[in-house]
């Protein structure tokens, strides 16, 4: 076991809206340790990118805002910091990178004056060392190096998103947040680009936090998994725990939901009805009116949180005794 | 856009989910309307003028044309709310019965190029290529002369009347309407609800009427709101030199244009009418504005 | 048994012209689908796949080659043929988002279809045609007069399905239906093509870039690559032996979630290669692992048939 280096606790975020208060993310828990890949699973308004926002403390406000919780980054509450300290810690100690390579680059700048604008932001160095740095940056995630003087739009897709790993990672970050990094991009260049996080997660020996609702990429780079549904963790463990002994309802039906081309299924058998408005979320567990093994209980109250094994949680009354019978 | 599921997606997803309890679309921009006090100002105002416009048989207390020799130049009293003019004419009535004909030539004139641009616009935009091209390059010879000066021209060689001051500011307003128009239909066209519709084997006047032109809408009614500012100032602008409204019209741009004779001595002729310009303009832009950011959807918070 | 041949592809090549020069975005493909079963076409962005759809359904005219739908060229069709054909095959579009005129409501989108081909002419028989479709695709009569902006993506595209369900055709080219779409939400759609299919005989023509989705719903599948098809065979031997290296390569691309069978991953370099004046030899030369020098640069590989119904273009198989 590593030292721990993030650890949220009871985080709620919430935005207001005209029509009523959204809780995003609704008092989650979870904790990577370092040199840890997480992968933060769920569908689209789960509030996965909402919790990134939250430990960049980048939420829109308004409409959103943090209203409970904790984030303690290696030994700090990060709610307690002024701007100005969570600014420094940001793109230095803490990167991100988005989901849209396309638009997250500025198309003005060439790519070396992106990446050496990062590093003179966060380190005192000088131009030219600057330069150096953004060189062998490039050279970790495979750009050659004259490439550098180029401007983004000369870059393809897979080639800009490199570019922003290079430009998130040029800080030695302790921690990378990855919003769906390779969702917009093909099959091939997928892997390719999977490959370099991989690669350069073991080289800067950096956490990471990877949000995905593709459990197969999750099951390529990630140790941990949380799986999200409707501002809730509902399950949390290790990646052969939850693979191979999927626990909560939700879980289960993700992947049911999803073809395995090794196998041959002629129907899948997918989760009913649809993921609820966030305005108007059920009362009890959130899943419950889509849940197929639903008792009474779980529209009384959301249920806490059972520890099925040290490393596998889960949120479900399925597994708490005397109701839902022993754990499995 | 691929971009759909980051970031503020969570905080836009909530209004969307609440429309779901029924509310229309007319409701959605309403709301968003309502929210800027700048185009509830414009929205008020306008009202306002436009009540002054239908009924200003009982609003004016004198008849525009009444002349009483004997109360000539005199100052705002409660008799002539806004005095009287060199014939003994009350400027508040003339100011009130103005109204109508500023409304009434601005909306025409814009009406009708929006009706004539918007259908050569929708044309251009649709079939592209050599007729684009062709309708472009005829508009960018119009837009090539200065507004005021093409009604100054279609005026004089016509003769001066309100109705040609109408034909004469409509043509004016006509290629910036076809381009508008043109753009929002070159937009829309690209959408996939188009293709949609061509699979199902529309044709393509249903494509353009049922499916094009609906959506393309929300710009040209901005503009138009603009546009028919413009108009009224244009048509004033028109009769102050003398080529539009013929006396006695209470025309505003003409009762500014013998109001400056008097200015000295009678600062409420052209005052009051110059104030009446103003407000329906201004009313005009703010509403329009106050549309522009209802109507974008792109705006929504 | 062999079913008759209902859309038959014959050198199709579709061509753009750009200030850079000929863009090939589909380049002498030959395919054909049966009556009833379902084709996958698979490729990454800007392999041809979704323009060839488009050239089906005749959103786009062919550079050249045909496109033969029960034997009838659907590109030189007589206006009365070509609105029976229209009626035949219809189309799903990837974005459920901008395929629905976000001014008409769901019953003004199903109706559509039939004021375009005048049926059911009389308003009873239509409200009751359109609560029918709509009941078929598994959406609640509740929604008949809701907007497209008031559903969520999954029940957009269910509309899209009814409307493309509405007149009966014979043929739907399904144009990336689920790749917008929630998993399980994706997984509903696709159970209920699965069941659409069985229930009106339907034929598909499914393009997806998702082989693990493509393979779920598709009888046989044909892999593309910068405008060419590269191999054609059954869904089963397509992932067993994969002949060409380019669907080597990209079958072990798809992350499977799946911990058991991990398998050796073949990492292409480089990028897709654009297909504007692409050079003689085989499209896939440049990151291919198993090139023959002195063949692929120069001569592109001719499609085909290895083993019976297996099409494959590569020199290695010659």
């Amino acid at each position: 076991m590593g030292k721990k280096l993030l650890e949220i606790k009871g985080l709620k975020v919430h935005y207001i809206t005209d029509d009523g208060t959204v809780p995003a993310v609704d008092g989650i828990d979870m904790e990577i340790e370092e040199g840890e890949s997480l992968g933060l699973v769920g569908e689209t308004g789960a509030g996965k990118t909402t919790t990134a926002l939250g430990v960049m403390n980048l939420v829109p406000d308004p409409p959103g805002e943090i209203v409970d919780g904790e984030i303690i980054f290696n030994g700090e509450n990060l709610r307690e910091k002024s701007r100005e300290a969570y600014r420094k810690i940001r793109g230095n100690k803490i990167s991100m990178i988005f989901q849209d390579p396309m638009t997250s680059l500025n198309p003005v700048y060439t790519v070396f004056d992106q990446l050496e604008e990062v590093i003179k932001l966060h380190q005192k160095v000088s131009s030219s060392e600057a330069l150096q740095r953004a060189k062998e940056m490039l050279a970790k995630v495979g750009i050659p190096e004259e490439r550098g003087e180029e401007y983004p739009h000369q870059f393809s897709g897979g080639m800009k998103q490199r570019v922003l790993i290079a430009i998130a990672l040029a800080c030695n970050p302790a921690l990378l947040i990855a919003d769906e990094p390779t969702t917009a991009l093909d099959v091939t260049i997928q892997a390719q680009v999977l490959e370099v996080m991989k690669d350069l997660k073991k080289q800067f020996n950096m956490a990471m936090i990877l949000i995905t609702h593709d459990l197969g990429v999750v099951s390529e780079i990630c140790e941990k998994v949380a799986i999200m549904y409707a501002g809730k963790i509902v399950e949390f463990a290790d990646l052969e725990s939850l693979f191979t002994k999927p626990s909560h309802p939700y879980t289960v039906g993700l992947f049911n939901s999803i073809p395995d081309p090794e196998e041959d299924v002629t129907e899948l058998t997918p989760i009913k009805g649809l993921i609820p408005e966030p305005t108007e979320l059920p009362p009890g567990c959130v899943f419950h009116p889509r849940c197929p093994d639903v008792m009474e209980v779980c529209k009384g109250s959301f249920p806490e949180t059972v520890e099925l094994s040290p490393t596998h949680r889960v949120a479900c009354y399925k597994y708490h005794e005397g109701i839902g019978g022993e754990p499995k | 856009m691929a971009s759909k599921a980051s970031g503020q997606s969570v905080a836009v997803a909530a209004p969307e989910a609440k429309k779901k309890k029924k509310r229309s679309q007319r409701a959605e921009v309403w709301r968003r309307f309502k929210k800027s006090k700048t185009a509830l100002i414009g929205f008020g105002l306008l009202a306002l003028v436009l009540i002054t416009a239908i009924f200003a048989d009982q609003i004016a207390p004198h008849p525009y044309d009444g002349m009483n020799l004997m109360v000539r130049r005199q100052p705002p009293s409660a008799e002539y709310l806004m005095g009287t003019d060199q014939m003994g004419r009350c400027v508040f009535s003339r100011v009130v019965y103005g109204t109508r004909i500023s409304l009434v030539v601005g909306f025409f004139a814009v009406l009708i190029s929006a009706i004539v641009g918007g259908t050569i616009g929708a044309i251009s935009g649709f079939y592209g290529d050599r007729i684009d091209n062709l309708i472009m390059r005829i508009i960018d010879v119009i837009l090539s002369i200065p507004p005021i000066l093409l009604a100054i021209a279609i005026v004089s060689a016509f003769g001066g009347s309100l109705v040609n001051v109408m034909i004469a500011i409509a043509i004016g307003y006509t290629p910036r309407f076809a381009r508008v128009v043109r753009g929002s239909v070159m937009t829309i066209k690209e959408d996939e609800f188009v293709d949609a519709a061509r699979v199902l084997g529309a044709s393509d006047v249903r494509i353009i009427s049922k499916h094009i032109m609906p959506n393309a809408l929300a710009p040209v009614i901005v503009q138009g709101t603009l546009f028919v500012a413009m108009a009224i100032l244009q048509a004033a602008g028109l009769s102050f030199i003398g080529l539009g409204a013929q006396p006695p019209t209470p025309e505003w741009g003409a009762m500014l244009s013998t109001g400056q004779n008097y200015i000295r001595d009678a600062w409420w002729m052209s005052v009051f009418p110059g104030l009446a310009i103003a407000v329906t303009v201004l009313s005009l832009n703010l509403l329009g504005d106050g549309l522009r950011d209802a109507l974008d959807p792109r705006l929504k918070t | 048994m062999m079913q008759e041949k209902l859309l038959e592809v014959e050198n199709l090549q579709k061509i753009f012209s750009t200030p850079r020069g000929d863009l090939h975005a589909v380049d002498n493909i030959n395919f054909f689908v049966r009556e009833g079963e379902t084709l996958g076409l698979v490729g990454e962005s800007g392999c041809g796949k979704s323009t060839t759809g488009r050239m089906i359904v005749r959103l786009s005219p062919p550079t050249s080659g045909r496109i033969l739908f029960q034997g009838q060229d659907v590109h030189s069709l007589k206006k009365k043929q070509l609105k029976e054909i229209r009626r035949n095959i219809q189309m799903v579009f990837q974005d459920p988002f901008s395929s629905l005129n976000p001014r008409m409501s769901v019953s003004d989108l199903i109706k559509e279809s039939f004021d375009i081909h005048r049926v059911f002419r009389k308003e009873k028989e239509r409200e009751e045609k359109v609560l029918e479709i709509m009941e078929v695709v598994g959406l609640s009569p509740r929604l008949v007069n809701s907007y497209p902006h008031e559903l969520d993506g999954g029940r957009r595209q269910r509309v899209g399905i009814a409307r493309a369900i509405a007149l009966n055709p014979k043929c739907i080219v399904l144009d990336e239906p689920v790749s917008a779409l929630d998993v399980s939400v994706q997984a509903q759609i696709l159970n209920l093509l699965d069941r659409l299919q069985e229930e009106f005989q339907l034929t598909y023509l499914f393009i997806a870039h998702d082989l693990s989705v493509v393979k779920h719903v598709s009888d046989r599948i044909a892999v593309m690559y910068v405008g060419k098809i590269v191999e054609l065979t059954d869904y089963k031997t397509i992932f067993k032996e994969p002949l060409h290296p380019y669907s080597r390569a990209l079958i072990s691309a798809i992350p499977t979630p799946n911990l058991r069978k991990k398998k050796e991953r073949i990492i292409l370099e480089g990028d897709v290669p654009s297909p504007i004046n692409p050079g003689p030899g085989c499209r896939f030369f440049p990151r291919c692992r198993e090139r023959i020098d002195s063949i692929c640069k120069e001569k592109e590989p001719e499609m085909r048939e290895v083993k019976p119904g297996h099409f494959v273009a590569c020199h290695r198989e010659e």
